[in-house]
C-alpha cells in the first residue's frame, strides 16, 4: 500500500532521525512531498532506510549558498511518485560529507560530480576523482566564487592537455581485481563508431572476456549548468534543445513544466496537445535513430537506411512546426513559439498508417531474424535490483520488469486523458530492451493518433509573463526517450536561476554498465552499449 | 593545334585536341573524388553527419560516403560538434594519425568558433578547432543541414581539384560560381562560408609523435 509506505518513511524520519528542519510540500507545485534537513552523520542511516523501503536515488547535487553548502538528495519510489528531498548542510571551512556510495551505487558518480564542481570531499568514497573535467584541472566551476577563466585560456589549456597526453598517463584502476596472467586493458573509445559519441570505456580483459569495465565520461562536457546560472530563464531554451539532441522535445517539455510549476502557470489546452504531439513524434524519431545505429553496431546495415528514411519523414513534419531538424527550441513558458501550420495534421494522418506498415516490416526483418536473436537474447542482463541500485530509468528499466513511466506515474500535461500502455519485459537483456523500445514506438503512435483527433482550437500563449521566477525550490521530471529527466531549480527571485541541476537519464543508465559488463565478451559490449541508448552530451552536460 | 594547359580547371575553355597537365593534377583529381571521411562524431552535428550518409541525402552519390572508422585509412576529418577540452588531445592524436594529404572540415558553429557554448570565462570547450589543427572548409549552422555538409565537402573537392590545398594546407578562398552544382544545392552553397587563414595556429609540418591512446600493461599503474 503506497499510502502506508509514505506514512512510514515520514514518521520514521520524524520519530527516529528527528530532522533539524522538516517541511511538508505540495507535490503539484514543488515536485516533492517533503523536505528534511538532517545532520551529516545521519545521512547514511536515512539512505539505508530509503533503500530498504524500495526507493531509488533520483538525483544528488549540491548548492553553494553564502554561508554553507547544501547537499540535496532526491529519493523516489518506483511504485508511485513519492519524491522526497533530504538535505545535509556542509560548512564551507570543512567541505566534507559522508559518502552513501556503498548504499546506493548510483551515488558514486553523483558524488564525484559534486566533488568536481564544488570541491566537497566525500569521506569513504572508493574513487573520489574528477569525473567530467580533465583529471589535471584545478577548478571548481560551480562555486559562486568561480568567475571564469581568462580569455584565451581555452587554447592554453588545450595545448597543455595535448602535452600531458603526449607524455602518457597513469591509470589507477578503481576496483581490486584478481590479476590473471593473460589480462590486459583495452580502451574502447572515445573515438569509436559503436560508442554513439565520445564515450570511453576502459575494459579489463582476460582473453576476450571482460573482467571489469569502467566508463570514462566528460569528453563532451559543455558546461550547461554553469551557463544557465549566468543566463536569463528565457536564454536557457537553446541549451535544452542541445542537451539530448535526439529527443530534444522532451527536454523542452521538462523545462516548460518546471517553470510553469514554479510560477504557477496553467498553459491553454491547445498548447498541451501540440506539446504532446511534437514530443511523441520526436520520441518515435529518437527510437528510430537508436534502432538504426544499434543494429548497425550489430552488423545489420539495411535497417539503418530504413530507420533513417522513416525518421526523415518525422523530421519533415517537425521542421514544418519548428523550423529545425534536431535542436528544437519550440516551447515557451505557458505556451509555444508558434502554432502548428495547416498542413501538419494531414501530414501526420498520412504518416500513421505508413509507419504502422513499416513497424510490421521491422518485425519481419529484425525481430524474427535468427542472427539477431542469438546476438541479443540472454546478453547483458540488467536485474531489477541492479537497476534500482543504480537509479536506471526509461526503457532500460522497463525491460527489467519495473513499469516506471512518469507519463503514467506522475501524469503531467494531458497524459492522464490519453489511452496508452506501458510496455514491459521481464528478462532485462538486450533483446528485452530492444522490444520494449519497438513497442513504445507503437504506443507513441497511438498517442499521436488520439492527440490529432482531440486537438482543440484556442490560444497558444499566455501573453506577457514576468521575467523572473519566484523564490523557492522546484523539482520537475518528465519521461524523456531515455528515461526520467529531472530538473532541480533553486531560484533566488532574480532574473537568472541560482542553481539548475539537470538529472539526465543516461547518466545513471550508463553507470549501471559497471555491473552489467563484467563477464561478457567484447563483441557483446558493443551490443549492450547500443541497447541502453546513450546520448553522450546528455550524460556529460 | 589547340593546347589546353589546365584541362582540370573548370573555368578553362573546352578541352583541346592535346591536353597537357601535371601529374599532381591527376593525383588531385583522384584525391578529390575519393575522399574517405573519418567516422567521428562529437555532438549534435554528428547526427546530421549520419543523416547525410543515410537514405535521403546519401553522400555516396558524390564519392565521399566511404566512412572509415580508423584514422589510418581516412583522409578527411569532419569535426562534427562541440570540442570539449578533455577531447582535444584525442582529436589531435586522430589528426596526427591520418595519412597526408589530409583535409579538415569544421562542421557547425561549435567546431568553427565555439557556437552557442561560448561565453566570457567559459571553462569547458575549445572555441574553434582551427586553434589546434588547420581547417579547409567551415560549414556554419547549429547544426548544419546535411545539404550544407554536402555543399561543404563539394567546396573542399573543388579546392583540391584546383590545387589550392596542395602542400601547406591553408584554408583557401573559393570563388564559387555555383554553376557546376545541382540546382537544389544552390542555396546551401551560399551558406558555406570560407575564411582567410588565420595567423598563429601551427600549419602542415607536424612532429610525428604518435601518442599512446591505448594503455599498455607497462604504464597501467
Amino acid at each position: 500500500m503506497p499510502a502506508v509506505l509514505e506514512k512510514n518513511i515520514k514518521s520514521w524520519l520524524l520519530e527516529v532521525i528527528k530532522p533539524q528542519e522538516f517541511n511538508e510540500k505540495n507535490l503539484k507545485s514543488s515536485g516533492i512531498l517533503f523536505e528534511a534537513v538532517v545532520a551529516q552523520n545521519q545521512i547514511r542511516d536515512v539512505a539505508k532506510e530509503f533503500l530498504s523501503q524500495g526507493y531509488f536515488l533520483e538525483s544528488l547535487t549540491a548548492v553553494d549558498f553564502a554561508e554553507c553548502f547544501e547537499v540535496v538528495y532526491h529519493f523516489n519510489h518506483w511504485d508511485s511518485t513519492k519524491r522526497s528531498c533530504v538535505k545535509i548542510l556542509v560548512p564551507k571551512d570543512l567541505p566534507a560529507a559522508p559518502s552513501i556510495s556503498s548504499i546506493y551505487k548510483s551515488a558514486n558518480w553523483f558524488e564525484r560530480e559534486i566533488f568536481e564542481f564544488f570541491g566537497i570531499t566525500f569521506v569513504d568514497h572508493p574513487n573520489l576523482k574528477r569525473l567530467l573535467l580533465p583529471e589535471s584541472s584545478q577548478i571548481f566551476p560551480l562555486l559562486k566564487s568561480f568567475k571564469g577563466e581568462p580569455a584565451g585560456g581555452d587554447v592554453l589549456q588545450s595545448l597543455k592537455l595535448i602535452e600531458e597526453d603526449r607524455q602518457g598517463f597513469e591509470i589507477t584502476y578503481p576496483r581490486s581485481i584478481s590479476r590473471h596472467k593473460e589480462d590486459y586493458y583495452l580502451n574502447l573509445g572515445p573515438q569509436h563508431p559503436s560508442t554513439h559519441g565520445v564515450l570511453r570505456v576502459l575494459l579489463h580483459l582476460s582473453g576476450e572476456r571482460v573482467l571489469d569495465a569502467e566508463p570514462v565520461i566528460g569528453y563532451s562536457h559543455r558546461h550547461h549548468e554553469k551557463m544557465m546560472e549566468i543566463q536569463t530563464y528565457l536564454a536557457c531554451w537553446p541549451n535544452f534543445g542541445r542537451l539530448d539532441y535526439v529527443g530534444a522535445m522532451s527536454y523542452n517539455m521538462g523545462y516548460a513544466i518546471l517553470i510553469e510549476k514554479a510560477m504557477g502557470l496553467e498553459p491553454p489546452p491547445r498548447v498541451e496537445y501540440i506539446r504532446v504531439l511534437t514530443t511523441e513524434l520526436n520520441r518515435i524519431a529518437s527510437h528510430l535513430l537508436w534502432m538504426g545505429t544499434f543494429l548497425l553496431d550489430l552488423g545489420a546495415f539495411t535497417p539503418f537506411f530504413y530507420c533513417f528514411d522513416d525518421r526523415e519523414k518525422i523530421l519533415d513534419m517537425l521542421e514544418m512546426v519548428t523550423g529545425e531538424r534536431l535542436t528544437y527550441d519550440y516551447f515557451r513558458f505557458g505556451g509555444l513559439d508558434k502554432d502548428i501550420p495547416a498542413d501538419m495534421i494531414p501530414a501526420v494522418k498520412k504518416f500513421i498508417p505508413e509507419f504502422k506498415k513499416r513497424l510490421r516490416d521491422y518485425d519481419k526483418l529484425i525481430t524474427k531474424n535468427i542472427i539477431f536473436k542469438h546476438r541479443t537474447r540472454g546478453i547483458g542482463v540488467l536485474t531489477k535490483e541492479t537497476a534500482i541500485a543504480y537509479g536506471v530509468t526509461g526503457p532500460s528499466l522497463r525491460a527489467s520488469g519495473i513499469p516506471l513511466d512518469l507519463r503514467r506515474q506522475e501524469p503531467y500535461s494531458i497524459y492522464k486523458e490519453l489511452d496508452f500502455e506501458i510496455p514491459t519485459r521481464q528478462e532485462g537483456d538486450v533483446f528485452a530492451r530492444f522490444s520494449v523500445r519497438v513497442r513504445e514506438m507503437e504506443e507513441s503512435l497511438k498517442i499521436v493518433a488520439q492527440v490529432i483527433d482531440k486537438m482543440p482550437a484556442g490560444k497558444i500563449t499566455l501573453g506577457k509573463l514576468p521575467k523572473n521566477v519566484p523564490k523557492g525550490e522546484t523539482y520537475s521530471a518528465v519521461e524523456a526517450a531515455r528515461g526520467s529527466f529531472g530538473i532541480y531549480l533553486v531560484s533566488d527571485g532574480s532574473l537568472n536561476p541560482y542553481r539548475m541541476k539537470l538529472r539526465t537519464p543516461s547518466f545513471s543508465n550508463l553507470n549501471a554498465l559497471i555491473d552489467v559488463l563484467p563477464g561478457c565478451l567484447v563483441s557483446d559490449v558493443v551490443a549492450i552499449l547500443g541497447s541502453i541508448d546513450i546520448v553522450l552530451p546528455e550524460i556529460d552536460r | 593545334m589547340e593546347i589546353n594547359e589546365n584541362p582540370l580547371n573548370t573555368q578553362s575553355p573546352a578541352p583541346g585536341f592535346v591536353n597537357l597537365f601535371r601529374v599532381e593534377d591527376v593525383f588531385n583529381l583522384a584525391r578529390a573524388n575519393s575522399l574517405w571521411p573519418l567516422t567521428f562524431g562529437l555532438a549534435c552535428c554528428a547526427i546530421e553527419l549520419m543523416a547525410g550518409g543515410a537514405a535521403r541525402f546519401d553522400m555516396d552519390r558524390f564519392g565521399f560516403g566511404v566512412f572509415r572508422p580508423s584514422p589510418r585509412q581516412a583522409d578527411l576529418m569532419i569535426v562534427a560538434g562541440t570540442i570539449s577540452r578533455k577531447m582535444v588531445p584525442c582529436i589531435k592524436t586522430l589528426y596526427d594519425q591520418m595519412p597526408s594529404p589530409k583535409y579538415v572540415i569544421a562542421l557547425g558553429g561549435c567546431a568553427t568558433a565555439g557556437g552557442p557554448f561560448k561565453f566570457p570565462g567559459q571553462y569547458g570547450i575549445l572555441e574553434g578547432i582551427d586553434k589546434i589543427i588547420p581547417v579547409n572548409v567551415y560549414v556554419p549552422g547549429c547544426p548544419p543541414r546535411p545539404e550544407a555538409l554536402i555543399a561543404g565537402i563539394m567546396a573542399l573537392q573543388k579546392q583540391i581539384k584546383s590545387g589550392k590545398t596542395q602542400g601547406v594546407m591553408t584554408p583557401a578562398v573559393v570563388h564559387d560560381s555555383q554553376d557546376n552544382h545541382p540546382a537544389e544545392y544552390k542555396n546551401a552553397i551560399s551558406r558555406v562560408e570560407f575564411r582567410q587563414p588565420k595567423a598563429g595556429p601551427p600549419q602542415a609540418e607536424k612532429p610525428p609523435t604518435p601518442t599512446p591512446t591505448a594503455p599498455t600493461p607497462e604504464n597501467k599503474g
